[in-house]
């Protein structure tokens, strides 16, 4: 039996395959302080035992919640003599920048317990003076005094070559064998000091945390007889051994998105349809990723806690390419001074939550609009489990309305509409701001609110297909039982294409990392023929910064490929920038992916039913289609419909953990594997192709 | 509510404005060559309504953003309506002719069409490398006409209709001394233009040309509702005040602020420069509408060309900010940055809970370059310098922040320097210089040490704020002072605010010190714990903790006290 969890805000996912193929799933409340209880209360609510466990996938927020709660461990940072205040000067930037009175981001390590030592490796990994560590036990003893409890390491041009680092590392081990420690050369071997040592602070910061989590976890499962080698779901899409996060926690960072935005390309996949973009809408964030040719995208430029008002933390792990959002069934709506009406990012959460929870909440939130519009049932809220107070939200969207000076409707429409241009918003920066046209995609929407927004969404951006998926509410977990063991090696060292050796260059590096990675595996008993590797590189012009990173061929790479390497660049460069250069190109930073399988789901397809839908249906309402006009809807019971199922909007399906608006235009068919697969009718009024 | 316009259409149209400037903004930076406009940043884009008004709040250096209308508005005066086509783009640098800054910065800008009529502009501003001139980086503290400063392009057109016009290609690569960056700066801005061209467009398309045109009418109209609702609180009366400079000049300004007003005088100012420290009367209104948003909505995002209505600036021709041409310009940034902060000094003590105390205040703009010595290739490093802002009501200053003309502008991390130029960065951290003790300090400046890797290096930098310290508010002390140590390998060492072209040799150091922000507040009263806490932390020494905060004499106090 596979099984999956993933631990959310409020509810701790979990989705099983069972020995005949078929899926099942079961939630229950996260458990804060304590997250593996929360693990085992899902097992037992599902009723499986861990004895018959085949695999076990984990995913977890315990990374980012501790980072952004502030309850990580007391951290010290050994650096470089003359770069102590790189980690508190950041790069300088003010996002917020009218405001003279901005906020700089406090640093995760204070002054004093940021401290240095001689030595420096040049940028062409030459030693230019010799690591001098006899400072380093004052050092030590001073942390040991201040209560720290984990150790950050970063050095000056590690990236280039980590000797020193690594014989600091071995020297903190050696002199204070307890202590949690962690080098930048173990995360990355990327470029930039200031983000390389943000994120090894970070990593150091959550990481005595992060032991004491899957210590407990797998010590609770092992404990309850699971026999299966656990893994631990990525921020890259990928799921990794225990060991290995227990080293370098950080890159857990944003593994709940991650194994959703993998998920919809899994299953894209599975489905034919590879060219996709995600979209996952929460209670109170949504976030959109991009996924071509089957593939999803990673960058290392992910921040912690950006915004309009905050520079953020650099984050220099791979992370799935992906934009979050402040919008969800839980955002607030509100007006300003100047009666302009507003949708987020600010969420009622799950207390006191949207008006129509009747715990409290005066303000009104999308779920409130969606439930006045009609295109929520009131009358099978949350699956039915709770009561909606539709006095409450009537009252909350009168007082909003009456502030606008429309109609309660008008408004009730407004939200959904403004909260719709913003994920709209969010969605273009992913795809046309990359050179992506929207019309070339099929959008793939889940989360509690996926289906609720997908048509309109697609309408915005001219998309005609739209592929709600089975279990749709909990798919980030279904997602993760889909992953192959995966690490990314990345390293920066500029290779002049054209120039002499530069084909001999490529080979030589991405040999070393290719052994690197089956040394990695082979330590953990993975043996080299279950590993399968994927070779990339970033490229640019010459004297320019950001690259374009394309696929690179696999095993010796002679000088006679690079000719289709360069041109291959052009290509991809032309695409996203419209234009070409006459210059020389050069590959800045070197991405090596090293994949292991794993015995990972299959989805099983199921037999075509040939009943009429009408058996599904439970009744007609008046629903509110936003920009198409109200019309009386067909109301479909979700657990009722069956594989090869269709039928014409407009129309509704509800399910126990989500719904499905389908507007009058559409169509609606459930494929083999219980996904929705909904069609917009073609030409649409709409902007025209460019040429 | 206005009239028959849906207002969430036209919100959602406001909001698409915001989003194509940004993606303009993403275009430029991912595919720009120099430096300075990919890691720097110093680059701006925004979107004007037909007439150049800014339309949407931009991308990019606030200070660059307010310099797009102009440009617009100069080109439509001078090119008669038949002459502006759809697909043409035209390009400016000409301080005196729509271009604001200086001849490094380059606007490009491009008529936006729908359904036969001109609907908008979408437009960009970047600092290029190299412009030609007397000096490598076209920005010579001696110019004394802007000839000097490199080629004029006085609003030219580039592209007519989509059709890259050869001759004026030649005439831009030809004039730069690193032609290759300016092929690859110059189509980085094209293609952004064309980005928001497109995407304006669909806007367009979509919703119609008259809702459109009415939904950028109505944000106008609502970014000086902001104004005006912001100015009603705002003290009313004239304050005036008098500065004097490091070289001994006196600047002046006057403000007035009444209910629908908002006035800087500036008339009462020095005859013009016969170097290159003067700014344009246009480049100086962008200079008081920074100061016009800091003031009145620094929380609102929204500056657009309704933003500033109430504001009016007045100046007289022939002084240091409204020169008569050919004045020259290259460092009109630093004053740039002194007439912000006359205006901010001005008002700080009349709003003491709005205004923090005088910070580093320079962009600390430092040139250099040479040959690299492991690549043989000439680098050039043109970047502003991080420094400490002041102490305010609230909080401690901020340390190593760029300028207030800077927004989203990044330093240069060592390891990309070392790599990229072939120096060796030898100390990026603060400093210990006196300076800023208040009850909320002021922020921390920055200590860059870059040691020359080759011979026959030059440097070129003109810092203000080096002699007359960052100023101080409610009691607190003055900031230290922005320089620039020169240690050269035979050992001796000189000081600078201002140099042109100095030469420097394998193993000398150029050690940039920015200065640290003004205090807030007596220092004295800045409670104990806290002061013990800065000494721990190393932002103050023992003797500075003594001196200024009497840190050992109030511990005795305490002691007797309690016993």
């Amino acid at each position: 039996m596979r099984v999956a969890t993933d631990i959310g805000g409020t509810f701790t996912d979990l989705v099983y395959v069972a020995p005949d193929g078929r899926v099942h799933t079961a939630k229950s409340h996260t458990t804060p302080g304590q997250f593996e209880q929360g693990v085992m209360d899902v097992i037992q609510a599902a009723g499986i035992e861990p004895q018959e466990f085949t695999a076990f996938v984990h995913g977890t927020t315990l990374v980012i919640n501790a980072i952004t709660e502030r309850k990580g461990a007391r951290t010290g940072l050994i650096t470089t003599q003359g770069f102590r205040d790189v980690l508190e000067i950041g790069r300088g930037n003010r996002p917020d920048f009218f405001n003279l009175e901005y906020e700089k981001p406090r640093p995760f390590v204070d002054r004093y317990l940021r401290r240095e030592v001689p030595g420096r490796i040049n940028y062409r990994g030459e030693e230019t003076a010799p690591l001098d560590l006899s400072g380093l036990p004052a050092i030590l003893e001073d942390f040991r005094g201040e209560g720290v409890e984990a150790v950050a390491i970063c050095l000056l041009n590690a990236y280039a070559n980590a000797a020193h680092e690594e014989a600091l590392l071995a020297e903190v081990r050696r002199l204070w064998p307890e202590i949690a420690v962690v080098a930048s050369h173990q995360i990355t071997r990327e470029w930039r000091e200031y983000e390389r040592t943000n994120t090894t602070v970070l990593s150091a910061y959550v990481q005595p945390l992060a032991h004491r989590y899957l210590d407990r976890l797998t010590g609770r499962l092992a404990q309850a007889g699971m026999a299966c080698t656990p893994y631990i779901m990525q921020s890259n899409c990928g799921v990794d051994t225990v060991q290995n996060a227990r080293q370098i926690p950080i890159t857990m960072i944003e593994s709940g998105p991650a194994s959703g935005i993998w998920g919809a390309a899994a299953l894209g996949r599975l489905i034919d349809e590879p060219e996709i973009i995600a979209i996952d809408i929460g209670g109170t964030t949504a976030k959109c990723g991009l996924i071509t040719g089957g593939q999803v995208t990673l960058n290392t430029d992910y921040y912690v806690e950006r915004s309009q008002t905050s520079a953020g933390y650099p984050v220099m792990v791979p992370v799935v390419d992906l934009v979050e959002i402040g919008q969800g069934g839980g955002s607030i709506a509100w007006v300003d001074e100047f009666q302009r009406l507003h949708v987020g990012p600010q969420s009622a959460g799950a207390r006191p939550g949207p008006a129509a929870y009747g715990l409290g909440g005066q303000e009104a939130t999308t779920t409130d609009a969606n439930l006045a519009l009609g295109r929520i049932n009131p009358d099978y809220f949350c699956g039915g489990t709770l009561a909606a107070d539709m006095a409450g939200v009537a009252q909350a969207l009168g007082r909003l309305a009456q502030r606008l000076d429309m109609t309660p409707t008008q408004a009730a429409r407004g939200i959904v509409r403004l909260a719709n241009n913003n994920m709209v918003n969010a969605i273009k920066l992913i795809s046309v701001n990359r050179g992506h046209d929207p019309r070339d995609f099929a959008l793939v929407a889940f989360g509690g609110g996926g289906g609720l927004h997908a048509c309109e969404l697609a309408r915005e951006l001219n998309i005609s297909r739209i592929v709600i998926p089975n279990h749709a509410g909990v798919f980030s977990a279904w997602g993760m039982l889909l992953t192959d063991l995966r690490r990314d090696y990345l390293r920066t060292r500029i290779v002049e294409l054209d120039g002499p050796g530069a084909a001999e260059q490529l080979s030589q590096v991405f040999q070393e990392l290719e052994e690197q990675a089956l040394q990695a595996y082979a330590a953990e008993g993975i043996p080299a023929s279950r590993i399968r590797f994927l070779r990339y590189g970033r490229l640019r012009y010459q004297n320019q910064e950001h690259s374009t990173e394309i696929d690179l061929p696999g095993g010796p790479i002679g000088p006679e490929q690079m000719g289709a390497i360069v041109e291959h660049f052009h290509t991809a460069y032309e695409r996203e920038y419209t234009y070409r250069l006459d210059a020389p190109v050069e590959l800045v930073t070197f991405h090596l992916i090293a994949l292991a399988e794993v015995d990972k789901l299959q989805p099983q397809a199921r037999p075509l039913s040939h009943r009429n839908p009408q058996e599904a249906r439970k009744g007609e309402r008046e629903v509110d289609f936003l920009e198409l006009g109200v019309h009386r809807a067909t109301l479909y019971d979700g657990a009722r419909l069956e594989p090869g199922m269709a039928f014409a909007g407009p129309a509704v399906v509800e399910e126990a953990e989500t719904t499905v608006v389908i507007p009058p235009d559409a169509h609606c068919r459930l494929d083999e594997y219980g996904n929705y697969r909904i069609e917009l009718a073609a030409g649409q009024a709409g902007p025209q192709r460019n040429e | 509510m206005t009239s028959h316009y849906d207002p969430i259409t036209l919100e959602i149209i406001q909001n698409s404005l915001q989003a194509t400037a940004d993606e303009m903004f993403a275009a430029l930076r991912r595919t720009a060559m120099s430096p300075i406009i990919y890691e720097v940043l110093d680059m701006g884009t925004g979107i004007t309504d037909r007439h150049g008004e800014i339309a949407g709040s931009g991308a990019g250096i606030p200070a660059f953003v307010g310099v797009l209308d102009k440009t617009v508005k100069r080109i439509l005066e001078k090119y008669p309506q038949e002459e502006i086509e759809p697909g043409d783009i035209f390009i400016t640098n000409d301080p005196y002719n729509g271009g604001v800054t200086h001849l490094n910065d380059m606007v490009l800008t491009m008529p936006v069409f729908a359904e036969g009529e001109l609907v908008a502009w979408t437009a960009n501003i970047a600092h290029w490398n190299d412009v030609g001139g007397m000096v490598p980086g076209s920005m010579s503290t001696e110019a004394t006409e802007i000839f000097q400063e490199g080629m004029i392009y006085p609003g030219v057109k580039l592209i007519s209709r989509g059709e890259p016009i050869r001759s004026v290609f030649q005439i831009l690569t030809a004039n730069c001394r690193m032609p290759d960056f300016l092929t690859g700066d110059l189509w980085a801005g094209i293609a952004a233009v064309r980005v928001g061209e497109r995407r304006i467009r669909e806007l367009v398309a979509k919703y119609g040309v008259d809702v459109f045109l009415h939904a950028v009418d109505a944000y106008m109209a609502y970014g000086e509702q902001v104004s005006r609702r912001a100015l009603r609180e705002l003290p009313k009366g004239t304050w005036s005040l008098a500065e004097e400079q490091d070289d001994g000049q006196i600047y002046r300004v006057t403000v007035t602020i009444t209910d629908d007003q908002f006035v800087v005088d500036l008339r009462d100012n020095p005859e013009q420069s016969q170097g290159p420290f003067n700014m344009s009367r246009d480049d100086t209104v962008v200079g008081c509408q920074m100061a016009f948003k800091n003031i009145t909505s620094p929380q609102d995002r929204v500056a657009n060309g309704g933003t500033f209505r109430p504001l009016q600036v007045l100046t007289r021709k022939g002084t240091v900010f409204d020169p008569e041409y050919p004045a020259a310009m290259g460092i009109y940034y630093e004053l740039g940055i002194r007439l912000h902060d006359l205006i901010i000094r001005c008002m700080a003590p009349h709003m003491p809970d709005r205004l923090p105390a005088g910070s580093f205040s320079s962009i600390c703009g430092t040139l250099f370059g040479g040959i690299h010595p492991d690549t043989g290739r000439t680098y050039a490093v043109i970047e502003p310098e991080l420094g400490g802002w002041g102490g305010s009501a609230r909080k401690d200053g901020n340390p190593g922040q760029f300028s207030a003309f800077h927004g989203e502008t990044y330093n240069c991390p060592a390891e990309v320097a070392e790599a990229r130029y072939g120096v060796t960065v030898d100390y990026l951290s603060f400093h210990d210089e006196d300076g800023g003790a208040g009850l909320h300090r002021g922020g921390k400046g920055v200590r860059i040490d870059y040691r020359i890797r080759s011979d026959k290096a030059w440097l070129t930098f003109a810092y203000t704020r080096s002699k007359v310290p960052p100023w101080p508010l409610e009691g607190g002390q003055p900031g230290s002072a922005n320089h620039i140590i020169i240690r050269r390998a035979t050992g001796e060492t000189e000081r600078y605010a201002v140099a042109n072209g100095l030469t420097l040799h394998r193993d000398d150091v150029i050690q940039i010190m920015t200065a640290t922000g003004a205090g807030w507040g007596d220092p004295m009263q800045r409670p104990l714990e806290q002061v013990e806490e800065d000494l721990k932390n190393g932002y103050i020494t023992l003797e500075q903790a003594n001196r200024h905060y009497g840190l050992e004499r109030r511990r005795r106090q305490q002691k007797a006290a309690r016993a």
